[in-house]
This record gives structure tokens, sequence and C-alpha cells, in this order.
């Protein structure tokens, strides 16, 4: 067999099935994959089994049987089978994964619409990485193969530091002439 | 200078008023003199003798002692008023010459006090020029360095200002994001940060796909 050179992981699939938007990253990309296999193996011993004896088809999980509604596909035709072995086996080993740090556990209706949105807007293919980084506060920062994207509120704060300040040297300048003390809440009597 | 001339106008007074008492005096011996001188000449000649006896008879007639005490008392007047005459005028010039000292002496008193007055004021002028001066450049001194001082004192007021004004710009996201994490954190779902997600993704986009794209 001839060797192949390692592909990019921007490369552009061949085939045309879609990943669900509830595969995120390439742990479950991986699951699927050896979930298929097992299916495959599955299939290919049941044609060199004997009639009438009794077998139990492996169960699938719930993202196989999304990426199979969401493909059209059936899992009892081989060459869906081999399709969706090929698409995932390259997926696992070409598409392009970014980090994603969150100060807590994200639930996993926000990684799909992440997910949703760098399919849409960026690759396709895209897979996620979770990550924890409780310092940050609120947003996420993305980490991609060579770059770090700070998409945190402590960056947004910073690039919004000179409209602190000024407004700081507003409320500064307004309080100089009065010299009350700071400013009392709206509400708030003495 | 007028001491000496009033010491020799005083000599010549004294000196008169001797020659006059002396001419006195012997005016009133000498008709005694010839007489005895006749007496003496008498043993020598008869003629002589006789017309010198006569003479002196005459000399006795006429010359007799109320002649005599008229003539001295007419001497005394004389010399009485002599005497009273420069009495006066040497009270007149010891009058003259005591006021004359006491100008004198009043003159030099008053010169020598003006210039030792005159000394000491500007003694105590230097001496209060020298305090004046003094105290001027003490003030000028001390201005200075409450000026220099005035002046470190603000520019380390404004440095430090300055510092404390950069490390609270620089740090002022983290304030607030510590603020806000402390007043809100708690209270921000993940859910509802999907949409600031998004808004910067949206604002990377570019980045990212280039990055993915170029980056593999």
């Amino acid at each position: 067999m001839e060797e192949q050179a390692p592909k990019p992981r921007t490369q552009q699939h061949t085939s045309t099935v879609q990943l669900p938007n509830s595969v995120v990253s390439p742990m479950e990309v991986a699951r699927l994959l050896r979930e298929i296999e097992q299916i495959d193996d599955f299939f290919n011993q049941e044609a060199l089994r004997q009639s009438g004896t009794p077998t139990n088809m492996p169960a699938n999980s719930r993202l196989m049987e999304s990426l199979v509604q969401n493909n059209q596909m059936n899992l009892l035709d081989a060459t869906h089978r081999q399709a969706l072995i090929q698409f995932l086996r390259e997926t696992d080993a070409h598409a392009p994964v970014v980090h994603m740090s969150f100060s807590v556990d994200p639930p996993g209706k926000l990684t799909q619409q992440l997910a949703m949105w760098l399919r849409k807007n960026i690759d396709e293919h895209m897979l996620i990485t979770i990550g924890l980084q409780p310092n940050i506060g609120a947003g996420c920062v993305l980490r991609t193969t060579n770059k770090i994207f700070d998409l945190s509120l402590r960056e947004f704060f910073t690039e919004k530091r000179q409209i602190f300040i000024d407004r700081l040297h507003v409320a500064l300048t307004e309080q100089e002439p009065g010299t009350a003390g700071p400013p009392q809440p709206e509400g708030v009597t003495a | 200078m007028s001491l000496t001339i009033l010491l020799l106008v005083l000599v010549g007074i004294a000196a008169i008023s001797g020659g006059i008492i002396f001419a006195l005096l012997r005016g009133g011996s000498s008709p005694n003199a010839p007489h005895k001188k006749k007496k003496g000449k008498n043993v020598k000649g008869n003629a002589i003798e006789d017309i010198a006896e006569a003479a002196k008879d005459d000399v006795e007639r006429v010359f007799n002692d109320d002649f005599r005490e008229e003539l001295r008392n007419r001497g005394r007047l004389h010399f009485e008023k002599i005497i009273s005459e420069n009495a006066m005028f040497l009270q007149q010039d010891l009058r003259l010459t005591t006021s004359e000292l006491n100008e004198f002496m009043k003159d030099e008193i008053t010169r020598t006090l003006k210039d030792e007055f005159k000394k000491y004021e500007e003694s105590i002028n230097d001496a209060k020029q020298l305090a004046i001066d003094s105290i001027q450049q003490t003030q000028n001194t001390i201005e200075q360095q409450r000026k220099a001082l005035t002046q470190q004192l603000s520019e380390q007021l404004t440095t430090e200002k300055q510092h404390s004004l950069q490390r609270f710009e620089a740090h002022m996201a983290d304030i607030v994001n510590h603020y806000v994490l402390e007043a809100v954190g708690e209270q921000i779902d993940m859910s509802e940060q999907l949409d600031f997600i998004i808004g910067q993704l949206e604002r990377n986009k570019d980045a990212i796909i280039r990055d993915v794209q170029d980056g593999a």
C-alpha cells in the first residue's frame, strides 16, 4: 500500500456529508468513527454468519442518529456506511480545530450554536475543544493553531478603557466645583 | 589764637598800670631828694649854701605841707581815677574775653559733639544697613528655598499623581472586570453570553478565517 502524505487540516472534503451541530469536538468525531466502524464490522460479520443465528445489532448513539438523519443515510446500506467512515476519518484527521475557553463549563446548547456559527462563517467542518479559564469573567478565549483571540469581557473592557477614562474624567470634572463627595446613586437620599 | 591775644592784652594792661604807679610814686618822693642833696652841698660852700638855703626856704614856702597834701590828694584821686578806668577796661576786657571764651567753648563743644554724633550716627547707620542687608539676604535665601521646595513638592506631587493615574488607567479594565464579576458574576448565564460571543466572533471573523486557512 502506498503511503499518503499528511493532508492539511483545511483540505476540502470530497464527500457531501455534513456534521450535525450536536457534534462539536474531535472526541465526538472519534467516538462516531469508532461507532460506525463497529456497525460496519457488525454487518460484515453478519454477512459471514449462517442464517438463523440470532444476533444483536449495536445500539446507535444519539449523535449517530443525528448524523444519519441529517444526511439522510441508511446504515444498512454499505455504501452509506463507507461514505460515513470515509467522511469521519477525513474529519478526524483534517478538520480545523479551535479551542474555546470559558469561565465555567458551557451548556451543550451554547457550544452547538457556536459550532453552527463557526461552520457557517469559518469552515463547514470546524470542530471545537472546550476549556476552562475562570479569570476571564464573561465571554471566551478562542485559540487557533497560531493565534489567540481574546473575546472575553476583560479584553472588551481593556479595549474600551479610553471610554472609561474619559467618563471618569468627566465625572471628576463635574464633581470638582461642588466638592460634595462621590455622586449619590439615584433614589438615594441622605 | 584769640586766647594768646587776650593774654598779651592783659600783660600790656598790667605793664602800663605798673609804669603809671611807679611814675606816680617817684613823682611823690622827688621834692625831698633835692633838699637832701642841697644839705650835703651846704657843707662845701656858704654861698651856694645860702642860695640853696634861700631856694630851700622858697621851696618850703611854696611846697608846704598843705600844698603837698593837696598834691597827694590830687595824685591819689588821679591814681584812683586811672585805676578805676583801667579796672573798668579790664572788667570790659574780662567780660569780652569771658564771652569769647564762652562762645569759643560753646562752638568747640558743639562742633565736637556734632562730630561725635555724626560718627555715632554713621556707625548706627552702617550697623543698621548691615543688619538690613543681612536680613534681606536671609529673606532672599529663605524665599529661594521656599520656592525650590514648593517646586520640588509640586513636581513630586505631579509625578506621583501621574504614576497613580497611569497605574489606575492601566489596570482599569481589570478593576472594572473584577467589579462586574463581583457584582453580577453569578447572575450572568452562559447562554446569555452567546450574543456577546457571537458579536466578538463577528468582529474577528476575517482574522479567524485567515488564520484557519493559512495557518494549517
